[in-house]
């Protein structure tokens, strides 16, 4: 665990994601604190630039664009965060049941997840969220819909390949139930890569999230960084500040999020451990 | 109403009108004496017509973007000084008998469609009784008193009416009653007519040319009947779906006009910075418009007018001009839109005082409904309108305004299929925020939100928040056949009291489109329909 944590902090660019991570959960804390008021009220005269009475401006209708940061930072993560371990989930027990039984059950399985795969993402995110109506459940819903086929394929490629190794078929032979071999001993044996694979997901997640509230179907009822930009869209060329610092937030919170996964996928990959 | 654009040029509403509006607006201080320039002829003026028209049955659809092209090809009998009173077109004049119900038109003679026909009574006749009464979406509701049009000669049109209709001589222009040519739809069903998307009218320009998805091209009628017109040449209107592009195409010289706001609100601050071109709000003063809120009075709150009263008290609509509508148009302050000059009146309950929090508030007190230990009252959904994101702002705004007075909005955003059933079908619904037009005359606008008769289940934009007042049902129903102007402004300054006391629905905005314009360009807007009339006195600077 410590020689991990010291491989991992010998790579700079995963160091450096990992504090921006860190900084990132600060203000997922923080936000109650530092903005007691709702991110929605009107605190001021509307479209003031940055530095004035408010650090980042106000928009459109004198809201405070740094609480909604902050606020928005809760939403992207809170669905970030679930819509990957969904995703996970349904990647896991869909792979997982492909994998180990094989036959005809995989050929259906994997049929189903490459018809998800061959829709893009995106459209078909907007489309669930459209037809569930907007709100965060079916923000998550929609977002883990689109993400669960990568994993799932993952999950499959494991265990076929762990399938017929020696412990597994000693497991089988001395009796043991097709749920503890799975979870007891395959699953365990590729967490390290969907560890890897799940925290590069969850900057995925945070962008279509931020992509479905810029088009208007995030829950208008909820701060997040894609309803701030897509509100600051139409002045930003009167007033840059709007739309510019959601927009560096979503860039420095995904840039963190994948250099903490390309991290772990390093120290958690064997082969590139002496690289 | 106020023209914010021009306010600043000190020129007064009579020097503006005689110049060409290019020109007014140029004029701010030491060429304001300068002589109207002679007008040039020739040019092809480029026009944005946002979104595309799907098509050009202007005598069948009733779409916005339609008349902006078709205005220019087909022709009304009458059209509108800026007073809005008739004046001759192809009507040269007209007489309405004392009891209100003939109406006698004279036309004008020696002139043609664009495929050589004359134009005679026997069109006016067919235009009114066999296509506009039949099968324009809007027309039936202003000519339901109209029984026939008689044709006593070529020149002369009777039309006769069941019941006095004093509205309707407010609808005779080509944007809401155009004349058609009755030998091209004879016998046809005019919806599959051949010239449905080839328009063949009497007008100063003619149809040539439709490319899909990009332009569409207006000729010169080199046999226009008024002498000496049209001065251009050719009028091409571009489509350009986005937004950012239209106002390219704008601020680059491209394009010469812009009307109904086919500019982006956000971006006209910016074009009015630009040294080619100038804005106006001009045009706009026969197309009423009010966003309003519609409550559902079948909510058990809701049903009380104490309660509709507080939520008007707590709104700030002038924020929402500012804020929201980007500067344009008025705080609304009842049922009714300024537009309508001699029926409009501010005297009534007004909720824009300064203690109106105060008054809301105490309204709720008063009302049972007292706050929460979280300072909530009660909640209320409001259905986002999907026709644009201003309308989000809009919500977020609501959502904060009625905080205040401690009721909880949750702002529900859907496809408009879906909020449209909501709010029309369905009635799942609290607060809707939907945008409504008024039509020519109170009849249009008042009669299908208020009428209970109105209460139509499936029907969009009618009465849909259950106001039934058998009062409000008389006077419109007065309102309708009155023709003594007095008497008519007496019923509705009534009807606007009795509306904004009990408050059925919130009146936010009365909405002002904006036209954009290349300084070149001259004569454009030259009254009260602005782009939904021929641009035949419009000429291109050199």
């Amino acid at each position: 665990m410590r020689a991990g944590f010291a491989r991992f902090a010998r790579n700079r660019l995963a160091l450096f994601g990992a504090v921006v991570l860190l900084l990132v959960l600060v203000l997922v804390v923080s936000a109650p604190l530092a903005y007691p008021n709702n991110p929605f009220q009107l605190v001021g005269k509307p479209l003031q630039p940055p530095g004035g009475a408010f650090l980042l401006g106000t928009d459109t209708l004198g809201r405070d664009v740094a609480a909604g940061i902050a606020y928005g930072s809760r939403t992207s993560m809170l669905i970030g965060l679930s819509a990957t371990l969904a995703a996970i989930g349904i990647g896991i027990l869909v792979g997982g049941i492909a994998g180990y039984y094989r036959g005809r059950v995989e050929l259906v399985l994997m049929r189903v997840t490459e018809f998800f795969q061959t829709i893009p993402a995106f459209v078909l995110a907007i489309l669930i969220v459209a037809v569930l109506s907007p709100s965060v459940p079916s923000e998550i819903i929609a977002i883990a819909a689109v993400s669960w086929p990568g994993i799932a394929r993952l999950v499959r490629g494991e265990f076929v390949a762990l399938g017929g190794r020696e412990f597994v078929l000693a497991c089988a032979g001395l009796g043991a139930s097709d749920l503890r071999i799975i979870f007891r001993h395959l699953l365990p044996n590729c967490l390290p890569p969907i560890i890897a694979v799940g925290s590069l997901l969850i900057g995925t997640a945070i962008l279509i999230e931020a992509g479905l509230a810029f088009l208007g179907l995030g829950d208008p009822n909820v701060m997040s960084w894609g309803l701030i930009i897509s509100a600051g869209r139409a002045v930003l060329r009167q007033a840059w500040w709007i739309a510019t610092f959601p927009g560096i937030a979503i860039l420095l919170t995904v840039l963190g999020v994948n250099l903490v996964g390309d991290g772990l996928g390093e120290v958690l990959n064997p082969r590139l451990r002496n690289r | 109403m106020i023209d914010r654009l021009h306010s600043s040029t000190s020129i007064s509403r009579r020097t503006a009108l005689a110049l060409p509006l290019g020109l007014a607006g140029l004029s701010a201080a030491p060429r304001q004496a300068a002589a109207e320039p002679e007008p040039v002829r020739g040019g092809t003026m480029v026009m944005i017509v946002n979104p595309e028209p799907s098509t050009l049955a202007h005598y069948a659809v009733s779409a916005g973007n339609i008349p902006m092209i078709a205005t220019q090809v087909y022709e009304g009998l009458l059209t509108y000084d800026w007073d809005q009173k008739p004046q001759p077109n192809l009507a040269k004049s007209w007489e309405v008998s004392p009891d209100g119900k003939t109406i006698t038109f004279k036309l004008q003679t020696g002139v043609t469609f664009h495929n050589g026909a004359p134009f005679t009574s026997a069109d006016v006749q067919y235009s009114f009784m066999e296509v506009l009464k039949k099968v324009h979406p809007t027309a039936p509701v202003v000519l339901a008193e109209l029984i026939a049009v008689d044709t006593p000669d070529a020149e002369t049109a009777v039309f006769r009416l069941a019941n006095p209709a004093p509205y309707m001589m407010k609808a005779m222009a080509a944007r809401d009653l155009p004349i058609v040519c009755k030998s091209v739809f004879e016998g046809t069903d005019p919806l599959s007519n051949p010239t449905a998307n080839k328009p063949i009218g009497t007008g100063p320009f003619k149809f040539v040319s439709w490319e899909r998805g990009q332009s569409l091209r207006l000729d010169r009628n080199e046999k226009y009947w008024k002498p000496g017109l049209p001065y251009l040449n050719r009028i091409v209107a571009r489509f350009i779906p986005d937004a950012g592009t239209r106002s390219a195409a704008m601020e680059t010289g491209e394009a010469h006009f812009a009307g109904y706001s086919a500019v982006n609100y956000a971006d006209v601050a910016r074009m009015k910075q630009n040294p080619i071109l100038d804005t106006t709000t001009k045009g706009y003063e026969m197309t009423p418009a009010l966003s309003v809120l519609e409550l559902n009075s079948h909510h058990p709150h809701l049903d009380k007018k104490e309660v509709r009263q507080a939520i008007a008290y707590a709104i700030d609509r002038t924020f929402i001009r500012d804020n929201v509508m980007f500067g344009y148009g008025e705080p609304a302050t009842g049922p009714l839109s300024r537009k309508f000059v001699g029926l409009y009146t501010d005297q009534v309950r007004r909720y824009d005082v300064p203690n109106r929090l105060e008054i809301a508030n105490k309204l709720l007190d008063d009302s049972g409904l007292p706050r929460g230990a979280d300072g909530s009252r009660f909640e209320l959904h409001l259905e986002v309108n999907s026709f644009g994101e201003q309308w989000l702002r809009q919500a977020e705004y609501l959502k904060q305004a009625l905080a205040q007075i401690g009721i909880t909005v949750i702002l529900r955003s859907e496809d408009t299929a879906t909020w449209l059933r909501r709010a029309y079908t369905d009635y799942d619904y609290d607060i809707s925020e939907p945008f409504l037009s008024q039509g020519i005359d109170p009849v249009v606008g008042l009669n299908r939100q208020y009428l209970s008769s109105q209460i139509r289940k499936g029907v969009t934009f009618v009465n849909n928040s259950f106001y039934a007042n058998p009062k409000i049902d008389r006077l419109l129903g007065e309102g309708r056949t009155e023709i003594d102007p007095a008497k008519r402004t007496e019923i509705y300054h009534k009807v606007q009291q009795i509306l904004t006391e009990d408050s059925p629905l919130i009146w936010l905005v009365d909405v002002q489109y904006v036209s954009i314009f290349n300084r070149k360009l001259h004569n454009h807007t030259t009254g009260p329909l602005g782009t939904y009339q021929a641009f035949e006195t419009a000429w291109l600077e050199k």
